[in-house]
């Protein structure tokens, strides 16, 4: 039986979240006016239009590219001694202290009290077309998954291979990969509830919701 | 020739291991790239080792970075090596007319633009009289001209007498063998067709598709051309024979030269028909004007009829098999990668055809982490041993740390699992066969996938296939 209280006493121990901003590429990197000890702001909007705080730019091959913050939190490192440097990709640029928000941490729970298919290899995964059709059309909430469906469709080394689920029968409550974004093996593709677990699913949310208390 | 330069090798693994040590060779400065993905590669040691700078970016698909990390390199000239950047004359086309110019080592954007397209070439090969393989001389966007031009290559097949006629589908933007697939039954091709243009979308995101007559039972020849900047005075240096692939139709094991008259009986001249591809490959060259190193690729027929298949407009894998036959003005030890980026450079060629000879039998051994009884599926896990016993008639070639210095390497799934390229020579063909036997004998190969089951290779399949080397199966 999930134990919802103490998962949740568990993270309010400690709720912040240590996030490293790195360069996502090459490039000239001027510095913005944050500083550390400042306090920024994430990606925000019902469809995450607006981009957070503005901490760095990088420039390659003469296009500026924003480096924003893209969760909220305390800004506790920022390398300013790389100003006007060339930077290679992956490089530590700022450092941000985040609090976990609500979704943040449905997620986190959700992980203990879903069906967790993973991934079998590192690889790329895509749904299979007809899958693909349904989320695109009703959301992943739509489409309910049993033992031995062909489900996913595996990509690497440019060879592809279809990925049948295993597990209890249920709904696509969670998406865990991206798009063309590589997913280490064992790492969890996708979360699934079973229906008799769907009531402990929304109390679990509902607890959250009334819990949590966000931070600005 | 002039040293001055610094060559930003933008590429990866075995091939940056080459260019690097080529530009090492011509006294000539070089930088390299990798990704996070890509840290153990060897090709950051050597590099290392021979005063190379290196550089992280976040991807070797990305022009940007590529540009942005040779500016900061100080590059005169960028050397794509094959795949990613090799064959995209956008690229080359940048490269040479941004603001800070460098030079592309390969040939000219215009030339790449006029060849590097599988239907271009077909398009001037055909002008030229140059015989081709049938079908659409375009990418095919529409699923119902795609069924009509296929069901004319049925139709014509039947009307030739085949009985059991077979049309190609392709990705057009694909290469190396990925994303073809046959179709048997006519009725079929429109679920193949929507495969693989679903496949080519999802790789190349390009969903263009070419349709073909499939030919069967061929021999895959290739013809190895240079030339300089002039594009006048373009060379051959011999053919190839590359008809040993897996079942996915990637190249496994290739021989120079592409036969053996002297040795096995064929049901056509073969010494007239490697004469007449290579007259041919040298026409298109001279036509376009070609200016660096280059692949003119063929099909011949059991019966030795030619079709030039495509062109590939840049290095290959297997150019180190035709350079180990090669004799320049008798001398052995020729080195296509370092002529590739001298005659880059703007250096003249410096010899003609006659000062080209060739001399024996080499063969290369594509030593990959596969499954040859499945389907040639990838393996993937940790390298712990690769060792072999050096001899004077073998090169290898490789990027895999666990044969540089022994430590331990895993693959990385973002890309194919080929460890090392091994070429032997011999002074005739039996004498190759039995050093290829000897090196594959001496092969050490070792790791473990993280379930802990045991390493798998290609290397019984590539002992199995050294004795039929360029027979017709």
């Amino acid at each position: 039986m999930l134990d919802i209280t103490r998962l949740l006493e568990d993270i309010k121990a400690s709720p912040h979240e240590e996030i490293v901003i790195r360069a996502p590429h090459t490039g000239v990197v001027a510095f913005e006016s944050c500083r550390p000890g400042d306090m920024v702001s994430g990606v925000s909007g019902e469809w995450k239009e607006r981009p957070g705080t503005l901490l760095a730019t990088l420039t390659r091959e003469r296009n500026p590219k924003p480096v924003t913050a893209m969760q909220s939190g305390e800004l506790r490192e920022l390398h300013t001694e790389l100003e006007g440097k060339f930077v290679e990709a992956g490089t530590p640029l700022a450092v941000v202290r985040h609090f976990l928000s609500r979704e943040e941490v449905i997620s986190m729970l959700l992980k203990h009290a879903l069906h967790l298919f993973t991934a079998p290899e590192r690889a790329k995964y895509y749904f299979t077309p007809a899958v693909d059709i349904k989320i695109k059309t009703g959301g992943s909430r739509s489409v309910t998954v049993h033992h031995g469906m062909e489900l996913l469709i595996m990509s690497r080394m440019k060879r592809e291979t279809p990925v049948y689920y295993t597990g209890p029968g249920g709904i696509i409550y969670t998406v865990y990969f991206k798009h063309n974004q590589n997913v280490d093996a064992g790492a969890p593709l996708l979360g699934v509830c079973p229906e008799s677990q769907l009531a402990v699913v929304e109390e679990l949310v509902l607890r959250v919701q009334t819990e949590w208390k966000e931070r600005a | 020739m002039d040293t001055n330069h610094i060559v930003l090798i933008a590429n990866r693994g075995e091939i940056a291991v080459r260019i690097a040590q080529a530009c090492h060779r011509l006294g000539i400065g070089f930088a390299c790239v990798y990704t996070e993905e890509d840290a153990a590669s060897g090709h950051l040691q050597v590099a290392r080792e021979l005063g190379g700078a290196l550089f992280r970016v976040s991807s070797y698909h990305d022009a940007n970075e590529i540009l942005s990390v040779a500016d900061q390199a100080g590059a005169t000239a960028v050397h794509p090596g094959y795949g990613f950047f090799a064959e995209d004359f956008r690229f080359a086309r940048r490269v040479t007319t941004r603001d800070r110019k460098m030079i592309f080592i390969g040939p000219s954007w215009q030339v790449i633009q006029a060849l590097g397209d599988k239907i271009n070439t077909k398009r001037l090969a055909r002008s030229l009289g140059v015989p081709t393989v049938p079908g659409s001389d375009r990418p095919i966007y529409d699923e119902q001209e795609a069924e009509k031009i296929a069901r004319s290559l049925y139709e014509f097949q039947l009307q030739q007498g085949v009985a059991h006629p077979l049309v190609l589908v392709k990705a057009s933007a694909g290469g190396g063998g990925m994303g073809i697939e046959e179709v048997y039954d006519i009725d079929q091709f429109r679920s193949v067709y929507r495969s693989i243009r679903n496949y080519a979308l999802r790789q190349f995101k390009d969903e263009g598709v070419l349709i073909e007559q499939r030919i069967c039972e061929f021999n895959h020849l290739e013809v190895q051309i240079v030339a300089d900047r002039t594009g006048k005075n373009p060379v051959h240096f011999g053919t190839r024979n590359c008809s040993i692939q897996s079942t996915g139709r990637q190249k496994r094991l290739e021989v120079a030269p592409g036969f053996a008259p002297a040795d096995i009986k064929y049901d056509f001249d073969a010494a007239a028909l490697l004469d007449t591809i290579t007259s041919h490959s040298l026409k298109l060259a001279q036509k376009v004007g070609y200016d660096n190193v280059g692949t003119w690729e063929w099909i011949v027929t059991r019966d030795g009829s030619p079709f030039l298949m495509e062109v590939n407009t840049r290095i290959q894998v297997e150019n180190g098999v035709s350079a180990k036959i090669a004799r320049l003005n008798g001398k052995p030890g020729v080195d296509l990668i370092s002529e590739q980026i001298r005659l880059g450079l703007g250096e003249p060629l410096g010899y003609t055809q006659s000062d080209v000879s060739l001399e024996g039998f080499g063969i290369e051994y594509r030593i990959i982490a596969e499954d040859p009884a499945n389907h040639f599926s990838p393996w993937v896990g940790r390298i712990e041993r690769f060792s072999w016993e050096p001899q004077p008639w073998l090169s290898m070639h490789t990027h895999v740390p666990a044969a540089l210095d022994g430590t331990p390497y895993d693959i990385p799934t973002e890309f194919d699992p080929n460890l090392a390229l091994a070429i032997v020579w011999g002074a005739d063909l039996a004498e190759a066969k039995a050093r290829g036997h000897a090196f594959l004998d001496s092969l050490v190969l070792e790791g473990h996938d993280k379930d802990g089951s045991p390493l798998q290779s290609n290397v019984a399949f590539l002992k199995d296939r050294t004795d039929g080397i360029l027979r017709f199966a």
